[in-house]
């Protein structure tokens, strides 16, 4: 047994608890398990977040350096968002590089980071052409109990809010917050049974046939969306998710994002 | 890249960061961090910051993995991208490897391999910021973390590393030390004194090399103290809350092999049979197989790889 | 009684004569190569905290399908080694091209262990009354080490929680325990075991679960608590009896011993 395979009963008495409005660790289905953040955990990086979403642990470290910049954005910095989902973490983890899932989660994140316009990447400008910062943000999974990819976004954006430009260290001038100027939140839900959960846990994701992710910013609008898994959603389900992610995120934003 | 100092030691005779020559950095680390996992520690040693998880011992693909009569030993060391200044690219490199073969081969002489043949023990070492002294201080998060699995070793694995700077040995290298100073000398000690991992870098004379390891022991024994200690720490909250009832435990043992394990299930008949079992093979519950060798006799040890002159009788 | 917390390659005597379950010896030494607790009754043994299920031949197991081949179910113990129920250890006989219809992949079965060999092959076996494939209930995962607990001396804890929750229970040597009842007595045996995993180490277990069924079953309605009392009263007085009994004087001693 490489991989646990979840007896069908299991998956029998998970359904059967939706389909009575029950979740199996006592969670409304609008409802996010705790969540437990604290940021500047890792001086070496020049910004880092240590994040609890139920038991689901990650780490993520924001590192910057002086790179050039794409030929097509000369006076643009770069953001590169890497997730691995390390061993340590599951006993379903394989060392070896990324895979189709640690690769998406990646995107995903970025994707969400990236479009929200969350990080002016004309202030990442240090000579056009030339020199630009890379803002290399890295997620290291440490415990999966499910729903990483929404631990990953708030870590991330945590990150991000309480990091240092280092230009002291690569001499170009004094140190700085990073400018970031909106908080791109991820927010993923399952379909089991015809009820949409959110914050799936480690059992709900085992059961579901389809997972939706929506990143929505501070003001509402939406900058990143992907559905994943092998079930489908009505047109209902998808707008009603829509609208869940976006209140939900801004839950999370006002509990644990305004005061770092 | 910081510049290398003038001085390591000043008149005081202390280091950089105010150390004595022998002293170590501050370390505290904590249990069962990971859930998903069989054991965990995580341990901060001076700035250094590594998670060690145990997973096994458990099924291992492919087959031709497999050792017929033992478990396979597995150590993956690792850095995060973001621990060390500058960044470095995930997925494992030159160094990695040979520090996870090394390591590995650290824990190999304690742990009773016999005991799971064909299966695999995996250990992994997450260093999450680095600051001089990662291998050794995952060592020290991967001996806890293979207790709080539960994996039967003849002890635990204490490691450290000692350096030469200024003409003077110190314990326990800072990264000036380490990038600047003359040696590096990590070792590890299992509790019986022996050494299960050296390795070496640098410059020493035979002196300076017995002051080393003599150095690196003592260092090696305060962090089994603390090591020791934070196991014992881990549940002494939560047992004194309720009567320790240790007698029952060992009833417990004997009782459920004599008797009708599922009641609902099964016929009486057959498991009543199990009564007459002797004693012996009822304490052999199924953690050890009752087929292997029992732990009454005397492990045959290989000679002892130690500088010290520890006697060491050898009764097989 | 103070806890005796051991660790690996702890001294723990200096009577070779006295190793047991989990210690080793050397130079006429006894040391421990278990983190857990030590007991002094006869031997010295170390009761790991944390340990995975090895099968023993004769062990009842609660295992679930991870593949099917031609003349094999494999199935998943909580082990580090798999089982293997060959097709001739089914209760009937079957072709080879109708085993997954019968059991397929993440279906799960009440088996037996027929026999492991030295090279960790497991053998399984269906061929006893009792044993079957599920198809209803729950399966509740406990620690391995602390399924004496959930048997109790004599079977008195198990009998003890069939008669308060009325369910079914099989409990299975690799810490799989098998339920199966109304979803109302369902939900307060898997409270009831859990309570027995986190007092473990208790004395006088069996009445204080048992006293948390009842209150429990007190709040949720008082005429279904009395209705199944005197069912019971009838029907299982004298086995409730023996078993009842035969605990609490255990339980009785264990205690007077400790003082």
């Amino acid at each position: 047994m490489s991989n646990e395979v979840m007896s069908a009963l299991k998956k029998d008495y998970i359904y059967n608890l939706i389909l009575k409005g029950e979740r199996s660790d006592g969670r409304a289905f609008d409802e996010f398990r705790d969540i437990e953040l604290r940021t500047n955990v890792i001086e070496k990086a020049e910004g880092s977040a240590w994040l609890k979403l139920g038991k689901t642990e990650v780490l993520v470290g924001v590192k910057l350096q002086v790179g050039k910049p794409f030929p097509d954005s000369a006076d643009q910095g770069v953001i590169i968002t890497s997730l691995e989902l390390n061993p340590i973490a599951s006993p379903d983890f394989e060392a070896g590089p990324p895979r189709e899932n640690a690769i998406e989660m990646a995107r995903v994140a970025d994707r969400g980071i990236r479009e929200s316009g969350a990080i002016d990447l004309t202030k990442l400008c240090i000579t056009e052409g030339e020199e630009v910062w890379m803002v290399f943000i890295d997620v290291h999974v440490l415990n999966n109990y499910g729903n990483i990819q929404d631990a990953a976004s708030l870590g991330a954006i945590a990150a991000l809010m309480t990091a240092t430009i280092p230009a002291e260290r690569e001499g170009k001038g004094e140190d700085s917050p990073l400018p970031i100027r909106d908080m791109p939140l991820a927010v993923t839900l399952v379909n089991i049974g015809g009820s949409m959960l959110v914050d799936p846990g480690l059992d709900e994701e085992a059961v579901c046939g389809t997972r939706i992710t929506i990143v929505s910013n501070q003001d509402g609008s939406i900058s990143g969306m992907q559905k994943s898994g092998d079930g489908a959603l009505t047109e209902e389900q998808l707008l009603s998710a829509v609208e869940m992610a976006c209140k939900k995120a801004s839950q999370i934003r006002e509990a644990n994002l305004l005061n770092i | 890249m910081s510049d290398k100092p003038e001085k390591f030691i000043d008149e005081n005779g202390l280091r950089l960061d105010g150390r004595q020559v022998d002293e170590m950095r501050p370390m505290k680390m904590e249990l069962g961090v990971i859930s998903r996992a069989d054991g965990s520690c995580y341990l901060e040693w001076g700035k250094n910051k590594v998670m060690a998880a145990v997973y096994g011992p458990r099924e291992l693909h492919p087959r031709r993995m497999q050792k017929a009569d033992s478990v396979l030993i597995r150590y993956r060391y690792n850095m995060a991208a973001f621990s060390v200044e500058d960044r470095i690219r995930p997925g494992p490199n030159r160094r990695s490897i040979e520090i996870s073969k090394v390591s590995r081969e650290a824990f190999e002489p304690v742990v009773l391999t016999h005991l799971y043949p064909g299966a695999v023990i995996d250990v992994f070492a997450e260093v999450l910021q680095a600051d001089a002294g990662t291998r050794t201080a995952a060592i020290n998060a991967a001996s806890m973390a293979l207790a709080d699995a539960g994996i039967p070793m003849k002890g635990l694995v204490a490691a450290c590393a000692v350096g030469k700077v200024d003409g003077q040995l110190v314990l326990d290298l800072n990264k000036a030390e380490d990038n600047f100073g003359d040696a590096d000398f990590p070792m590890t000690f299992t509790q019986d004194g022996e050494v299960s991992l050296v390795q070496m870098d640098g410059n020493f004379t035979q002196e300076e090399f017995k002051q080393a390891v003599e150095m690196c022991k003592e260092g090696c024994q305060k962090i089994l103290g603390m090591q020791q200690e934070a196991l014992r720490n881990k549940f002494a909250g939560e047992l004194s809350t309720d009567e320790v009832d240790v007698e029952l435990i060992e009833e417990d043992v004997v009782e459920a092999e004599s008797d009708d394990v599922d009641e609902g299930a099964a016929e009486p008949e057959e498991v009543d049979e199990d009564v007459e079992e002797s004693q012996d093979d009822v304490e052999d519950h199924s953690m050890i197989k009752a087929d292997e060798p029992e732990f009454e006799e005397d492990e045959p040890e290989d000679e002892p790889e130690s500088e010290e002159d520890e006697p060491e009788e050898e009764t097989a | 009684m103070e806890c005796n917390i051991v660790i690996p390659g702890q001294f723990l005597s200096d009577d070779a004569g006295k190793s047991g379950h989990g210690t080793y010896v050397k130079d006429g030494k006894v040391y421990s190569l278990l983190y857990g607790i030590m007991n002094a009754k006869n031997k010295m043994s170390v009761i790991p905290f944390s340990s995975k299920y090895i099968p023993s031949r004769k062990d009842f197991v609660v295992g679930t399908v991870i593949n099917v081949t031609p003349s094999n179910w494999i199935f998943d113990i909580g082990s580090p080694y798999d089982g293997l129920l060959h097709v001739s250890e089914y209760p009937r006989r079957v072709d080879s091209d109708k085993m997954s219809g019968i059991m397929g992949i993440s279906d799960s079965a009440l088996l037996r262990v027929k026999d492991v060999s030295s090279s960790m092959k497991v053998e399984l076996s269906m061929r006893e009354r009792g044993l079957r494939a599920l198809k209803t209930g729950r399966i509740l995962e406990v620690s391995p080490a602390k399924v004496p607990r959930v048997i109790g001396h004599g079977g008195s804890m198990v009998s003890m929680l069939k008669k308060e929750t009325n369910c079914e229970i099989f409990v299975g040597q690799n810490g799989r325990i098998w339920i199966d009842g109304t979803d109302g007595n369902m939900d307060r045996l898997a409270e009831a075991v859990e309570m027995i995993m986190e007092h473990s180490h208790s004395s006088g277990l069996t009445d204080r679960v048992c006293r948390f069924l009842r209150n429990v079953s007190d709040d949720d309605s008082e005429n279904d608590e009395n209705t199944q009392k005197g069912d019971f009263a009838e029907d299982e007085e004298d086995e409730c009896k023996v078993h009842g009994d035969a605990c609490r004087t255990v339980d009785a001693l264990l205690d007077a011993e400790d003082e």
